[in-house]
């Protein structure tokens, strides 16, 4: 019987010694993080973010994206227009690790993210929304965007399990950023009802919130405002504005040319896997090659 | 009748639910604990229409039915849960029961020492199999369960070491607790370890449920992809997801050698994890009550008509399928009701 007791025992201890440990290494770490983050605010200036290096992407023989570079700049909303089939969201999922490059790599704050597991990408701060919903709809729309925020949540499933105090302490905030997320956005009132029982509109949004809940140094939106009416469209406008306003550095695919001329600082054209411009929106709207890629080339002149 | 139209209506577990969320602290107390207690005193109900009239009423609610529950409950982690076909649970089941028998009959550990050990060794299994396996989805992944817990059993049938096609005998009962002993004759105390191992595992997954974990499993079964996209450390969860259902299966392992005293491949065949399964998705897949509900039903049930010997078998598959159609997310079925839902938004839409 009491063989039974002390096998037991040994084991608590030799868990909460474990847990003590971590928590110490943890500690040092977050010491150095501070320190890191504390300098980059210090760089006042421009520095690149993302960067695309000869980026090449083939499937089979078709070649979905050639040599593209592209620079994108910390707390800038970029966008990235393009006529169908251009290439446009496989450069998202390059970027997000879906794909593997075939030659060329991407680079976030200087660091190669070739081979790297798609949830790691997430964790060092690129988090994406998708082009056809895809939110987790039996959970609550709160839940989706916890699930964001538990990327970064150092208790795991034991912890959990057994109620350590850190677990509770990472649980709790993250609901609190949750909601403040929710608010941000400006759907917090939708926070206890289902996914999917959600106007499509607050759905849209709510995939942007729960990407925000990576705390994401770099945000891919993926066509946000495909379905929306003009109103739906001015205020997703301005969210989008507050987000790159509230620090966030923003890659938006979208097709509404006033909705992007309105808001982006630069927009980058991609036709048939190569990036024909990369400028300010108003010098991008008069560039020929852009005009001919969307309108085609006059018989004439070919 | 105002009962029937909620069954009817398909949202008795989310009346439930809300009636739960009303009670005040004291009121849950009272109502958890008289149902604990109304399950504790189970086996004095053997009477009457509760009997089985050909097998041992004590008997069968340690096995099959509190088993069945217990498994049931581990099962409903992976499958339900995270959403994760798997077609070979009974191994670890296997495991630990053969790991009770052949530590009890080698060794002077006894039951509650080797319990642990079962369960660690279930576990490893589980995830030895996942490691490779859970890179597998859907179909594949069923393929691939199936055949572990096929390899489990053969390797057993065909190692003369530990008894082979013949099995191990005399496997040793639980030593006494206090004024509780264990025999074969009377097992009360067999089902109130059984019990108290069904509400651990209880206690786990509403746990777990509503943390981290849960948030993960919940999120792979929807959609592994947006998950993984979502910093869901996907095959990390889908490990842990498989291994503490494997715990629980060799938990109930190692009890049911400790209760049989003899074990042989036999017992562990493809049937028990199709069973295990039908009572998962028999009960509602995913809910806690709708698992427990529907592995006591296809549990019992059996032996209750046994007396029908030959058209059992017949009967029972019949009561699936109207069941089924009738019913076809299961008995009480996974289903968030949403909470209160605020005015402004009835005004928004």
């Amino acid at each position: 019987m009491y063989n039974v007791l002390f096998v037991y025992l040994a084991m608590a201890v030799l868990i909460s010694i474990d847990t003590i440990r971590r928590d110490r290494i943890q500690k040092g770490k977050d010491q150095e993080r501070y320190v890191q983050e504390r300098t980059l605010l210090g760089q006042k200036t421009k520095r690149v973010l993302l960067e695309l290096k000869n980026l090449t992407i083939t499937f089979g023989g078709v070649t979905a994206l050639n040599a593209v570079n592209l620079k994108i700049y910390q707390g800038e909303i970029l966008a990235l227009i393009g006529p169908n089939g251009a290439g446009k969201t496989t450069v998202f999922n390059v970027v997000t690790g879906v794909y593997r490059a075939t030659s060329g790599e991407v680079l976030l704050n200087e660091q190669s993210l070739d081979g790297m597991k798609r949830h790691h990408i997430t964790k060092i701060g690129i988090a994406r929304t998708f082009q056809n919903i895809r939110l987790f709809g039996d959970m609550t729309a709160l839940e989706n965007v916890i699930t964001g925020t538990d990327v970064h949540k150092r208790s795991g499933l034991l912890g959990g399990l057994f109620g350590m105090p850190r677990a509770r302490r990472e649980e709790k905030a993250g609901r609190v950023k949750a909601h403040e997320i929710l608010q941000f956005i400006g759907i917090d009132e939708y926070s206890d009802r289902l996914a999917r029982n959600l106007p499509y509109g607050v759905q849209r949004r709510l995939e942007i919130a729960r990407a925000l809940g990576t705390n994401p140094q770099l945000l891919l939106l993926d066509e946000p405002a495909a379905g929306f009416n003009p109103a739906e469209k001015v205020e997703l406008a301005n969210t989008i504005k507050k987000i790159r306003d509230a620090g966030y550095t923003v890659l938006l695919i979208e097709h509404d040319m006033s909705l992007i001329m309105g808001i982006s600082d630069r927009v980058a054209v991609l036709d048939f896997g190569q990036k024909i411009a990369d400028d300010l929106p108003s010098v991008v709207q008069n560039d020929k090659r852009v005009i001919e890629a969307y309108l085609g080339v006059p018989a004439d002149a070919s | 009748m105002k009962l029937l139209n909620r069954l009817r209506e398909g949202n008795l577990r989310d009346w439930g639910a809300s009636f739960w969320e009303q009670s005040s602290p004291t009121k849950r107390k009272v109502i958890a604990t008289s149902l604990i207690g109304f399950a504790a005193l189970a086996p004095f109900m053997g009477f009457g229409l509760l009997d089985t009239p050909v097998s041992d009423y004590g008997a069968v609610l340690v096995y099959p039915v509190g088993m069945f529950i217990l498994m049931a409950l581990g099962l409903n982690i992976v499958v339900g849960k995270s959403g994760l076909l798997d077609l070979g649970y009974v191994a670890f089941f296997a495991i630990g029961a053969y790991t009770m028998a052949i530590l009890g009959t080698r060794t002077s550990l006894n039951t509650w020492e080797i319990m642990p050990i079962g369960i660690a060794l279930a576990m490893l299994a589980g995830l030895i199999l996942g490691l490779p396996a859970l890179r597998l989805r859907g179909d594949y992944l069923a393929i691939v369960t199936l055949g572990f817990g096929e390899i489990v059993r053969i390797s057993a049938l065909n190692t003369r070491e530990i008894g082979g096609p013949n099995g191990i005998a005399n496997v040793p009962v639980p030593p006494s607790i206090g004024p509780i002993k264990f025999s074969l004759n009377d097992q009360k105390a067999f089902f109130w370890v059984v019990l108290i191992m069904i509400l651990l595992t209880i206690w786990m997954i509403r746990r777990l449920s509503v943390r981290r974990a849960g948030r993960a499993w919940e999120a792979i079964r929807q959609d592994e992809d947006v998950a993984e996209l979502m910093g869901v450390h996907t095959l990390k969860y889908k490990l842990w997801s498989f291994s503490l259902g494997a715990a629980v299966g060799g938990a109930a392992g190692v009890l049911y050698a400790s209760k049989t005293l003899f074990i042989a491949p036999e017992m562990f065949t493809l049937n028990v994890s199709i069973l295990i399964l039908a009572c998962v998705v028999f009960g509602g897949m995913g809910n806690i009550w709708g698992v427990v509900l529907g592995a006591a039903i296809l549990a019992y049930l059996p032996e209750r008509i046994r007396f029908i010997s030959d058209a059992r078998l017949l009967v029972f598959g019949l009561a699936l399928v109207i069941t089924m159609n009738f019913r076809p997310d299961g008995l009480l079925p996974r289903k968030k009701r949403e909470k209160a839902i605020v005015k402004s938004t009835q005004d928004g839409i």
